[in-house]
This record gives structure tokens, sequence and C-alpha cells, in this order.
């Protein structure tokens, strides 16, 4: 029986509203035939052993396509008998468990090996069912509110569970999917979204592996511009709890473009969060780890791109704490990025009007850097901004040359001090008089705080 | 500095210091914490120190971990048992951060303190605490507080008994995946402390809720949990239990399952006692040992010789032994890798003549893989095998084995088989070795890398203790001096190792006549490192030797080197001189 026959059993007077009252025995017949070739597909082949029931698996994906194509040309509702037995196909074929990764056979060749993608020999059946899978999904013959009892919480439980596939082709079919069934079951919205939070949490907590946050997230990228505005309180706990923290893994450079994203489209929405963003970007920067800072410093850029004045404000002392921090940094494309910074026009902007509280808070790093950076370049750029800082305000800049002069020379005398006061304290734990002291209001004698050099 | 003399704050200090933006200072006045306390004393310490630790927990995950760190043995700086529950707050606080191993630390330090509260503390106080962690609103809280019923449960009154229970079995059944992984994997502990009539009834049904959760990830840990449960049940009851659902995992459909069924096996064999276990134990670990998975079957193998120990002979020679005959041609390298590393141990286990006629068969083939691993797990258990039908049987293959794997073009491979020398020189006793392995100790000498060079040098020394001095007499020294010679500086470096490892063994005599006068000679080495090598090998013959001859030649000897025109050179022979002044001044 060919698909094309199934497609014009039922045509003539059909009506999308009433398909089994008007030619039921018809209608029987196309649901009965396509039933059928589905449950053909229920059956699942082994394709670790290539040329076993080779006929069988040829049969099978030509029944598939030819479901593929009969979804494609339906011109009147799938019957529930349908949808139930097309989604039990799809759970029986899709939901698997995948193999363990391969072990490299010798001992010396493992590392060149490493990061190859896995192909799923079974691929030659699965890349037809996700096609058809898409097709139930995006057909507007599949009445969401009759398939809703199928496409459920478990089913998409489970094709979650799938986004950790090695098989980039496989995650590629699912991100997809997973997008269409966002968009056209709302009742499984709220599911969707807990459900990939819960697989966030377990990648950043339970520090594990997860092959498909990319593709997780960019599926998130279109969910977050659809968000209404003001964004709900559950959203904006999705970024400050689920999004954010996503910074911590050091396998973050895999999907922080479509991370970035993510965030953007909620400042967009809402400019506020920003400093929000910012301050979570400075709880989760990378202190050992070289590449993964100058990746935090491209974001923050980009966040920085949208950020307001008062938002700025609120974060600008720690920011620029860490900015310091980076400029000093000797791996010198660190410090060159974060140099870099300043050749930001809206950047630049915000920092000049700022400058009383920002350029105190890096000038003891340029000077560092101009006194001991190895990297030639480094010291290039770094007197540039030198410059640019003298020319935008010759005051502050020399107020600041002298400052840094005077807490230089304080340094060792503040650290002898802490020393002392410590040695101190040792001693009075060692010969403990009770009741000689009473808690003061304010520490009188404390010594100033003054950065030292890391 | 003049402030010497003026009173000092402890908290003001300590305040201050946290205001430090250097992370650095930070910390490390989080880890003088309990200098501050012995200053302050334990009635301020409880008043005002700790109250400041609870309301100053917003710095860095790393400051954090050391502060829940510290405060984990804070008990004597704040007056003693009868005052630890001050310490719970700051924990309690610290337990429901992001980091989990902030969390992490902080239950630790709330199990240590609460293990030495007495029961009416943890009722009043700390039965509260947990109860607050598991209603918490984020789920970090919830999940810590699963690490803390085992703690809190013993002391608790019977109707708080009961809550407890119910409270964790909520925690099994939990909005969120993370915090039912948390709650099945301290099942085992909290139910170690659970009366056994609880146990039957409310642990076994939270268990078996959990062996059927909706998250794979979830089922793992409940299985992981299994004999650990099992070893806690009366036999029968883990027979009425358990048991069903281990066999039932052994089958499941995961292969992360069924790898952790086939791990802990042969520990519920233990709980189960001999008749389950050949009644349904057996069979779902001979289809473990047959899974199609490699994983799965390496787990498998590599617990043969535990499961066949609980097993009586005969059935492990019915049951098992046509798996592991299949395994030691199984297809993966792996599989057959974990079972020789266990395989040897199945010997005594079977007896002389079951080892003879089953297992030995096995072992040469194991002898003859292709995959070195093999074949060097098998060798490095060889003692267990000799105690039960000795050597003899198995040396013809063993030799072959031995010089494959001394030529092996990994030097990890060389390097683990030197590390065995001693094992199978022992073994294989004097006349084995002197015709057949000799050679390869000395070759190794020669080898093109440094670490297997270095490993050889060792490996002499432990055979001339193994055979005597006077057997290294004659088959070590006159070798191993003749290599002096080699035209190359590395090996000539490698002999002097080797001769100031023997000294000590070979004794004074020896190493006055034959071992000093080469090391003297390698002193007009043209290459200043072995100058250098040989000042500080002298150094170490200096105890051996008499002082006589120290005097008369040894110190002649690093005069001269001490005025060497390499800096390195002079150094070393000063640093010796100077070890032979203190030994002469000491003696």
């Amino acid at each position: 029986m060919s698909p094309r026959e199934n497609g014009s059993v039922g045509k003539p007077n059909a009506s999308p509203r009433s398909p089994s009252g008007v030619a039921a025995g018809e209608g029987r017949s196309r649901e009965d035939a396509f039933i059928q070739k589905v449950d053909i597909c229920c059956t699942v082949y082994d394709f670790a052993d290539r040329g076993k029931d080779s006929p069988e698996k040829e049969r099978k994906r030509q029944v598939l396509m030819s479901l593929v194509d009969s979804i494609g040309a339906a011109e009147e509702p799938l019957t529930e008998a349908m949808m139930s037995a097309c989604v039990h196909m799809f759970r029986v074929n899709l939901f698997r468990v995948f193999p363990p990764k391969v072990r490299s056979a010798t001992v010396g060749a493992s590392e060149t090996e490493e990061d190859e993608p896995f192909f799923d020999p079974s691929w030659y059946h699965l890349q037809v069912v996700y096609e058809l899978l898409l097709r139930f999904v995006t057909s507007p013959f599949v009445d969401p509110k009759v398939a809703r009892k199928y496409v459920d919480s478990s089913f998409v439980s489970k094709l979650l569970d799938l986004f950790d596939s090695d098989d980039p082709r496989e995650r590629d079919c699912l991100k997809t999917v997973l997008h269409r069934i966002y968009g056209k079951f709302m009742g499984n919205r709220p599911f969707i979204r807990k459900a990939v939070s819960n697989i966030f949490y377990r990648f950043v907590s339970e520090a594990d592996h997860h092959n498909g946050i990319a593709e997780l997230l960019e599926v998130f990228g279109s969910v977050i511009s659809g968000f209404a505005k003001p964004l709900k309180e559950e959203h904006k706990l999705f970024l400050w709890k689920a999004l954010i923290p996503l910074h911590k893994p050091k396998t973050v450079g895999v999907y922080l473009p479509q991370l970035t994203y993510c965030i953007t489209q909620f400042i967009e929405k809402e400019p506020k969060l920003a400093g929000t963003v910012i301050r979570g970007l400075l709880k989760y920067w990378p202190v050992t780890n070289s590449q993964k800072e100058m990746m935090f410093l491209g974001e923050l850029e980009e966040v920085l791109e949208l950020i307001d004045m008062a938002e700025f404000q609120k974060c600008m002392v720690p920011l620029f704490r860490r900015i310091a921090n980076c400029l000093n940094s000797s791996h010198f494309q660190v410090a060159e990025r974060a140099l870099f910074l300043w050749n930001n026009e809206h950047l630049f902007d915000m920092i000049s009007q700022n400058r009383q509280v920002i350029v105190p808070l890096v000038y003891p790093a340029l000077e560092r850097n101009a006194r001991l950076h190895w990297n030639q370049s480094v010291l290039n750029v770094t007197m540039n901004v030198r410059k640019m800082f003298f020319d935008m305000d010759e005051r502050l800049l020399l107020a600041c040359q002298s400052n840094f002069q005077v807490e230089e020379e304080k340094r060792a005398a503040t650290e002898e001090r802490r020393r002392l006061t410590w040695e101190q304290l040792e001693r009075n734990a060692d010969a403990f008089q009770p009741a000689n002291t009473s808690f003061p209001a304010a520490p009188s004698s404390a010594p100033p705080v003054v950065p030292t050099v890391t | 500095m003049a402030m010497v003399d003026e009173p000092l704050y402890p908290i003001a200090v300590l305040i201050d210091e946290l205001k430090n933006e250097d992370i650095q200072l930070r910390l490390n006045s989080i880890r003088r914490l309990s200098t501050i306390a012995r200053a302050l004393g334990e009635e301020r310490t409880r008043k005002e120190l700790i109250p400041f630790l609870s309301e100053n927990n917003d710095d860095e995950d790393e400051v954090l971990l050391a502060m829940a760190e510290e405060l984990g043995v804070f008990i004597p700086y704040v007056g003693g048992v009868e005052h630890a529950h001050v310490l719970l707050p700051p924990l309690e606080t610290l337990s429901t951060v992001e980091e989990t191993c902030v969390r992490d630390k902080a239950v630790e330090s709330l199990c240590r303190i609460g293990a030495q509260m007495k029961e009416n503390d943890i009722v009043d106080f700390f039965i509260p605490v947990v109860k607050r962690l598991a209603s918490g609103e984020w789920f970090t809280a919830r999940v810590s507080s699963c690490g803390l019923f085992h703690i809190a449960y013993p002391s608790a009154t019977d109707p708080l008994k009961t809550e407890l229970r119910t409270i964790y079995g909520q925690l099994c059944q939990d909005d969120m995946p993370m915090v039912r992984r948390a709650a099945a994997s301290n099942l085992g502990k909290f139910a170690a402390t659970v009366e056994q009539s609880h146990l039957k009834t409310e642990i076994m049904s939270i268990f078996d809720d959990l062996t059927q959760d909706d998250q794979d990830s979830v089922r793992l840990l409940a299985v992981e949990g299994c004999a650990a449960l099992g070893k806690l049940l009366e036999p029968q009851d883990c027979v009425a239990h358990i048991l069903p659902v281990i066999v039932n995992f052994s089958q499941d459909k995961s292969w992360r399952v069924r790898y952790m069924v086939a791990n802990q096996l042969y520990e519920l064999c233990e709980a189960v006692g001999p008749e389950p276990t050949r009644a349904d134990l057996v069979p779902a670990y001979v289809r473990l040992l047959r899974d199609n998975e490699a994983e799965v079957r390496i787990a498998a193998a590599g617990k043969v010789t535990k499961f066949c120990r609980i097993l009586s002979p005969q059935l492990a020679i019915q049951h098992i032994l046509p798996c592991v005959k299949e395994l030691s041609s199984d297809s993966s390298q792996h599989v057959r890798s974990a079972l020789a590393s266990v395989i040897m141990g199945m010997a005594p286990v079977l007896g002389k003549d079951a080892t003879i006629a089953e297992l030995l068969p096995i072992f040469l083939s194991l002898l003859k893989d292709e995959f070195p691993d093999v074949r060097l797990n098998i060798i490095s258990k060889l003692d267990q095998v000799n105690q039960v039908i000795g050597i003899d049987l198995l040396s013809q293959s063993l030799l072959p084995a031995i010089v494959e794997l001394a030529e092996d073009r990994h030097w990890r491979v060389r390097l683990a088989i030197i590390e065995y020398i001693p094992l199978l020189a022992s073994q294989l006793g004097v006349g084995f070795f002197d015709d057949k392995l000799g050679a390869l100790c000395m070759q190794w000498l020669e080898d093109k890398v440094f670490s297997i060079r270095e490993a050889a040098a060792n490996n002499l020394k432990r055979l001339a203790e193994e055979f005597g001095p006077e057997w290294a007499m004659q088959h070590i020294i006159p070798q191993v001096l003749e290599k002096i010679n080699n035209p190359h500086y590395l090996y000539r470096m490698t002999i002097l190792q080797a001769i100031s490892l023997l000294a000590p063994v070979m004794g004074a005599d020896i190493t006055c006549q034959k071992l000093l006068p080469v090391v003297i000679n390698s002193s007009k080495d043209r290459v200043p490192n072995i100058k250098f090598n040989v000042a500080k090998v002298l150094q170490s013959l200096v105890p051996i030797l008499d002082q006589s001859v120290v005097d008369k030649t040894v110190k002649p000897c690093l005069v001269e080197l001490s005025e060497d025109p390499d800096v390195d050179v002079r150094y070393y022979a000063n640093q010796a001189l100077q070890a032979c002044d203190q030994i002469m001044m000491s003696s």
C-alpha cells in the first residue's frame, strides 16, 4: 500500500471537525493502515552488527519514510489512536540507554582521539524517526489538545535525557523538536522549564558531564526572547539560579556563546538585570584558568554594552577591582583583553563620567604594569591607557600617582604591623586573662586597608 | 611600631582583616579563628565571635569553605560539649549556600559536632536544624539535610523519631531530583541507625520508591546502597526485600545499573547466606559475566575471586569457571585485564587439583595475551599461585612473557615488569634467575628512558638483598662495574647511582675494595655532571667506609673536586667535605 492511497481515502467530504462521523469505514481503514505501518517501525534492530537483518532494516526505513510523507501530506487530523501509536513508536525507537564511552585501545593514542564526536550506527533509522517526530509536532493536523495526553511530561523528560547523546546530529534534531514542542504544547512549558533547570543544576553542582548544554541553551535563547514583559519572578530566578551558575564548570567554553545570548536576552527585556549578571560573573570569575578568564572578559564587555548608568554605578567598585586584577595578569592575552575594554565607546563614556571612583581603583594596576609587566605589547597598551586617563583628567591622575607612591612606601609598614598584631593576638591567646577589654564600637587601632600585590 | 602596648580587640582585628580585598588575607584570618577565640575566651567567643560569623557569610566560597572547616573543630573554644550548640547556626547557614564544596564541608562539620553533643542537646538544638534544613525553600538546604539524619536519629525521642522518618520519606519523594539523589545516597547511613521493625517497613518502602524513580540517576544511587541496606536486615528479610530487587536490577536496561549490581553482588551474597546465593545470585552473576556491555563484564570479572570465596569450590567450578574461561578470551582487553588482576586468587579457593586442571590453561593463555597489562597483572600475583601448585608448572611460560614485557616499546610496561623482578626472583629461585633473568636486569641499566635506568639500579639493590652479598659479588658487581666505561655519560651516571645503592648492602670490605676505586676513578671524568655525582656518591659512602679510608682516599679526591673549574662540582664537593667532617665529629 502506498502512502498516496492513504491520503486520498478520506478526502472527499471529511471536514476537519468530525472526521470519524462521516466515513467511518473509510476513516477506519486509513487509521488501520497507518497504525499497521507504525507498528512495523516498533521493531528495533541491532546496528552493532552491520550485516544482520539488512533487508528488514531497509524495509523499516522505507516504511518510516512513507510515514513521514503521509504526515506531511495529511489533509485531515490524525485520530487519537494514530497519535498514540506514533508516540509509542517514538518512545520505542528513541528512548534508549547510551552505551559507555569507548575506552581507548592503546595507552598513548587516547589524547589525540579524545574529542572525536561519536556517530551512532543506528542513525540510519533514527534520522527518519526524528524527521517523523518533527513532522508530528509541527503538523497542523495533530491537535495539541489530544496529543498532549501522549506528549506528556514523561515523554518530554525522556526526550530531555537524550540531549546527553554523544552524536551531534541527534542533538541537533532534538533541539528543533524541543523548540517545536515548547511552541505547540503550551501545557508542557512550565514542566520543560523546570526539567531543564534541573539538568543545569545537576550539571553545575554534581560536576557531571553533559553533552547537550549548548543545544538546550540555544532552545532557551528563543524561549527567553518570548518571555512577556515585565519578567515574572520565576523567570528571573531561572536567570539567577540556573543560567548564571553555568559560568562555573570548566567546560563553559563549549556553550558560552549560547549562554551569553540567553543572558543578553534577559537584559534586553529588563535592563536592571545587568547589575545582577555582572555580580554573578564576578562571583564565578576564574582564578587560575586564563582561557576562561578571556571568555569572561568577552562576555563582560557584551553585558556592559547593555548596562545603564544607574546599574553601572551600583557594581562598578567590585567590577573594576576585578578588572584591575586582570590588567596585572601575567598571561599577556588576559592583560591585553582587559586593557582593550577601554576601546569600547559606551564603556569609555561611563568610565569617564565615573572617573573619580574608577581611576583610583585601576591606577595602581597600570602603574605596576608599567614598571613590571614582561610583555612589550601589554606595556605599550598600558602606557596608552594611562595617557588616556591623563588627557581625561590630569589632576586626578597626578593625585593617584602620588597616592600610589605613598601607599607603596607604607606597604612594608602595614605588613609589619599586621604581623605584629597577629603576634600579639597569639600571645594574648596563650596567656588569656578574662575581662581585660570590652568590645569596642569602632576599631580605633585598625590598620588602613591597603591593597597588596598578588 | 609602637602598638605593642596598645590594647588589642581581637574581634576588631578579625572584622578588619575580613574587610580586606585581598582574599589571601581573608583566608589567613579565617584559618586563625582559633587564635581569635582563645584571645577572646570561651564566653566572648560564644557571645561575640560566633554571632559575628553567623552574620558575615557573604564572602567568596573559598573563605566560606575555610570557615565551615574551622567551625567543625571549634568545640574546645566555645567551652566544651555543653556549649557546642552555639556552633550550629553559622554552619546551618553555610549548609544552604550554592557551592557544593562549602555545603558538604558544613554538613561534615555539623556531623562532627552533633556526634559529640549530649542527647538532650541534640533534641533541643540539632534536630530543629535538621528539620529547618529539610523544609528549606531552596534545594541546597534540603540536600544538606539528608546527610544529618543519621546523627540526629539515635538521640531523638520516639515521637521525634517518627517525625524524622516521615521527613526522610518526603525528601525521597522531593520534587527535585537533586534532593532525591541526596536522600538516596544517604539512605544507607540513615537506615543503619533505624530500629529493625521500622527498617523492614518504612525504610524498605522508601527504598522501593527510590528504585522505581523515573530518573535513572536516582535509581542508580538506590542500587548503590542496596548492599549496605541488605547487610542491615536479617538474612530472611534481605532475601524477601532486597534479593528480588537486585535480581531485577541485574537485568535492567541501563548498563550503568547492571554495572552497579556487578560491583556489589558479592557483598549481597554475604548478607543473604549460602542457599539464596546458590538459587538466585549465582545465576544473576553468571548473566552479568556474560553481559553484552563490556563495562559490565569488566566490573563482574574484577569480582570473580571475591565471589568464588563465598561459594563452595564445587559451585565455583560448576558455574563460575566456565564463564572465566570465556572471559579469558573476551574481545575486550579491559575485561581480560580485569580478570587477570584477580584470577590468580582463585587458585587457593579451588585447591591444587582444580587449579592444575582448570586454571592453569587460563593462566597460560593470559600470559600470552597480546595486551601487556593482562600479562603484567598475571605476573604481579604470581605468589598466590605459587603457594598452591608451585611455580614449576608455570615457569616455562613465564620466561617468554617476561622477556617480551622487558622489551615492550612502552616504557611504563617495562617499568612495571622491573618492579616485579624481585618478587619473581624470590618465587623462582636463584637457579632460574641466573640462567634467564640476569642478563635482562643488566640490559635495563642501559635503557633509553631514565626512569627505567633508575628502576634498574634499584632492582639490583633489591636483588642483592634477596640473594645476599656473595651472590651479588658474582652475578651483579662485575657486570655493573664493567659498564662504567660506557661512552655516554648518562649511562655512566646510572652506574654511579647503582654503586651508591649497592654499597650499603655489600658492606665495608667490598665497597672499599671494589666499588670505591671505580668511583674515585670517575672523578677524573671529563663531564662535570659525572664529577658532581661522584661527590654525591662519595658523600653517601662515607658512613659505610672506615675512617682511615675516608681520610686517605675519599677526602683527597673531594678536595681536588672542590677546586674544579665547574661551579656545581665545587658546590657538591664542598657539601660532601662538610658531611665528612660532621660524621667525624659525631663519632
